[in-house]
């Protein structure tokens, strides 16, 4: 008798310490999202923003946040930009936008290059800086103009390289070509051509469903710019819808398409992810000053993860990152009610649809990058935006946003909609 | 502000409540050895705003108490974990004991009880009158049931509720529907019951903790808000009409609390005791501690609110000592 009430004050002692972290719960240290938002995605040389520059979209999207959120701009502590091609990583012309869009000069400005998931590590910096009470309110942010920075004259990749370092294993696969990793997935994993149209066709009938019926109406901000036309001949224009988007692609016209990565490949420009510029950003706080402050809650920061693969076939990092993420949170694949993966590659992301066991009615319903481009490091902060309007259109709580990183990883994170 | 104190010695305090007929009436429900093994006791206690100790004169308010003075006390075989005062009569009280026994005790007579029911298997762990009704009061026990009672019936309890696996540390009355209870146990669940409902089967069950629950309470304002707090080192606050589970954790703490309270006074606070040797008073809009008494010196099982005067307190702990002190409620 004795033993037992003994045995009972020691299992209070030692029971198993909550998460901090729960989906359905609120704590009032929850990091918490007031707003994402993006601006359009525009293909890159030929689009709506062919001649803006990435400081400007970027300063409008952070503009853009400030006018929904009328959070005091001096109350920012720090912006975190995600962006991959620019020179200098982008560091000067973040703090130019920033300046631009109004933030006092006492907000501090970073950035950073995780290549594909620069905009989800950004959003993962600043609430790990909340969370560490480094700063109180931050802002996670992606930009890239890849009409300015990426392209053959762009050198991402320096000329000249150690000989010893490329001898390494694995040293080499890192300078593969994107497009010859998808065809090594493709290859690897037997993903036919045919299931790789297909999935891109759905993806370009999505996106074109969604902005019909105006899906993206409440993520999207747009953009006042200019506009050149073939004689330089500059107009003003509005842009404020994602103009990559295919409505009249089929599985068949894809089929259509010559491979563009390797002769006899599968991956072709319609089953890859478009070239593209774009800008997004999601201003961050605790719960507890979202509520002194009285701004409205669009949804929680619950985890992330990464995980490291090998670069060669660098697209299967989501296979990796979700069921790392999903081991944090102790959810299962069946509790994500919509997952946003990135289409880099039709191939990549069939293969991680398949692995990872994912519903397809899940899995972008609102299309993805393969119908309305991937702006490097806007991707990883748009796909919040795109995710938390999705969760509260169809009335559902916990989402996933994921992606494969160039040089072999993949990211994943979790949030849930407070609608 | 030096709290008022009242030492219990030899027993270690498992609960303290205030009486709801009489001002500066308190009891507390202790025992022996811990609680592990030995007799409890159950002490009488007023609090006095006369310092009766010396000549002394000090300027204080109405409201606060220098000195506990002992009544009267019962002692009993096996432990005792918790005790409730009857809603109907004044003088009248009933105890939780380790030996499964419920005893029903008059304050006005000197040893022994009025009354004894017996047929909890285990330890029972909480006891709580019905303050709506009045006439039922509620037993839960390690042996995995609640039982509804009613003192004038002769043959024993009304109603036994077998749902939870393991021990069921509270069971406690809804404010508003006076058929109404909830209670939280070892197996990490939370149930909500009905005296009404058909087969005694529960009518909601809430689920979220990670580990035991160990104490429940109402809030007396908006009474669909129940508060609780588990060994996951958490304190939830639950809404019964959201069975979707939205629900505000405070935490995770380093140690567990023990026993949470809603304040009768106000919607917006709750007074916890825990593991970490202190009582603390929570605002639930935004998750604050907005006071801390860190006066015991060992864990703080009991604490209780007054019915008379907002703000003062009573906890009790395993140091034997029973404290009576005010908080702040601000606005």
């Amino acid at each position: 008798m004795a033993s037992f009430r003994l045995t009972q004050v020691a299992s209070h002692l030692n029971g198993t310490k909550a998460p901090r972290t729960q989906i359905g719960v609120q704590s009032p240290d929850d990091i918490i999202i007031v707003q994402a938002l993006r601006t359009p995605i525009t293909r890159a040389r030929k689009g709506g923003f062919k001649d803006t520059t990435s400081e400007y979209l970027l300063g409008t999207i952070l503009r853009g946040l400030l006018e929904r959120t009328h959070i005091d701009p001096t109350l920012v502590d720090d912006i975190c930009v995600g962006n991959v091609c620019p020179p200098g990583g982008g560091a000067t012309t973040a703090r130019m936008a920033a300046l631009y869009a109004g933030f006092p000069n006492t907000t501090s400005v970073q950035t950073v290059n995780r290549q594909c998931s620069s905009g989800l590590q950004a959003v993962v910096h600043i609430a790990h800086a909340i969370q560490a009470g480094m700063i109180d309110v931050g802002i996670g942010a992606g930009v890239e103009s890849m009409t300015q920075f990426y392209g053959p004259q762009h050198k991402l990749i320096p000329d000249t390289i150690s000989d010893e370092v490329m001898e390494a294993p694995q040293v080499a696969d890192c300078i593969i070509p994107m497009g010859l990793t998808s065809e090594n997935v493709s290859a690897e994993f037997c993903i036919p051509r045919s299931k790789q149209d297909a999935f891109a066709a759905l993806s370009h009938q999505r996106a074109a469903r969604a902005q019909k019926l105006g899906y993206f109406n409440e993520e999207i901000y747009p953009v006042r710019t200019k506009i050149a036309d073939k004689d330089g001949k500059e107009t003003e224009i509005i842009v404020d819808r994602d103009d990559g988007v295919r409505p009249e692609a089929t599985a068949e016209s894809l089929g259509k398409l010559r491979a563009a990565f390797s002769a006899d490949g599968a991956t072709t420009a319609g089953n890859a992810s478009q070239v593209s510029d774009g800008a997004a950003a999601v201003l961050l706080m605790k719960r507890s000053r979202a509520k002194e402050l009285g701004l409205p809650i669009q949804g929680k920061f619950v985890a992330s993860a990464v995980a490291g693969v090998p670069p060669r076939i660098m697209g299967v990092g989501p296979a990796y990152a979700v069921p790392a993420v999903l081991k944090k949170t102790g959810l299962t694949v069946a509790q994500l009610d919509i997952i946003e993966l990135n289409e880099a590659f039709a191939s990549q992301a069939v293969y991680c649809v398949e692995t990872l066991g994912l519903d397809i009615n899940k899995v972008n319903p609102k299309g993805g990058a393969i119908a309305f481009g991937h702006p490097l490091g806007c991707t990883g902060a748009r796909q919040i935006s795109t995710l938390l309007t999705e969760l509260k259109r169809q009335d559902k709580r916990v989402g996933c946003t994921t992606m494969c990183i160039g040089g072999g990883f993949g990211m994943a994170a979790i949030f849930e909609s407070e609608h | 502000m030096f709290p008022c104190k009242y030492r219990t010695a030899g027993f270690k305090g498992y609960a303290v409540k205030f009486s709801p007929f009489t001002d500066r009436l308190l009891a507390s429900a202790a025992s022996a050895n811990f609680g592990l093994v030995g007799n409890g006791r159950l002490s009488i206690l007023t609090t006095t705003t006369t310092n009766t100790s010396n000549s002394r004169t000090q300027s204080n308010t109405n409201n606060s108490p220098l000195t506990i003075l002992p009544q009267q006390h019962y002692d009993t075989q096996d432990g005792l974990f918790d005790l409730s005062w009857n809603e109907l009569h004044e003088n009248q009280l009933i105890s939780a004991s380790g030996d499964g026994s419920i005893k029903l005790w008059d304050i006005t007579l000197k040893t022994h009880p009025v009354a004894k029911w017996k047929e909890h298997k285990r330890e029972v762990m909480s006891v709580e009158w019905n303050y709506t009704a009045k006439t039922t009061f509620l037993s839960s026990s390690w042996d995995g049931s609640v039982k509804l009672w009613n003192p004038v019936h002769a043959q024993g309890s009304v109603q036994t509720f077998s749902e939870h696996n393991g021990c069921v540390y509270t069971a406690a009355w809804s404010p508003r529907h006076q058929d109404q209870f909830a209670s939280c146990g070892e197996d990490k669940s939370i149930r909500l019951w009905s005296t009404n409902a058909p087969q005694g089967r529960s009518i909601a069950s809430f689920g979220g903790h990670t580990d035991q629950v160990v104490s429940l309470d109402w809030n007396k304002y908006s009474p669909d808000v129940f508060v609780t707090s588990s060994t996951d080192r958490t304190i939830k606050i639950w809404d019964t009409r959201n069975l979707r589970g939205s629900v505000t954790m405070f935490g995770p703490f380093e140690f567990p609390v023990r026993r949470v309270k809603f304040c009768p006074f106000s919607p917006h606070f709750i007074a916890s005791a825990g593991y970490d040797m202190s009582a603390s008073v929570w605002d639930v809009r935004n998750g604050s501690v907005t006071f801390v008494h860190d006066a015991h010196t060992e864990f703080v099982f009991g604490i209780d609110w007054s019915y008379f005067h907002p703000g003062q307190i009573a906890s009790c702990g395993w140091d034997e000592q029973i404290h009576v002190f005010n908080v702040p409620l601000p606005q």
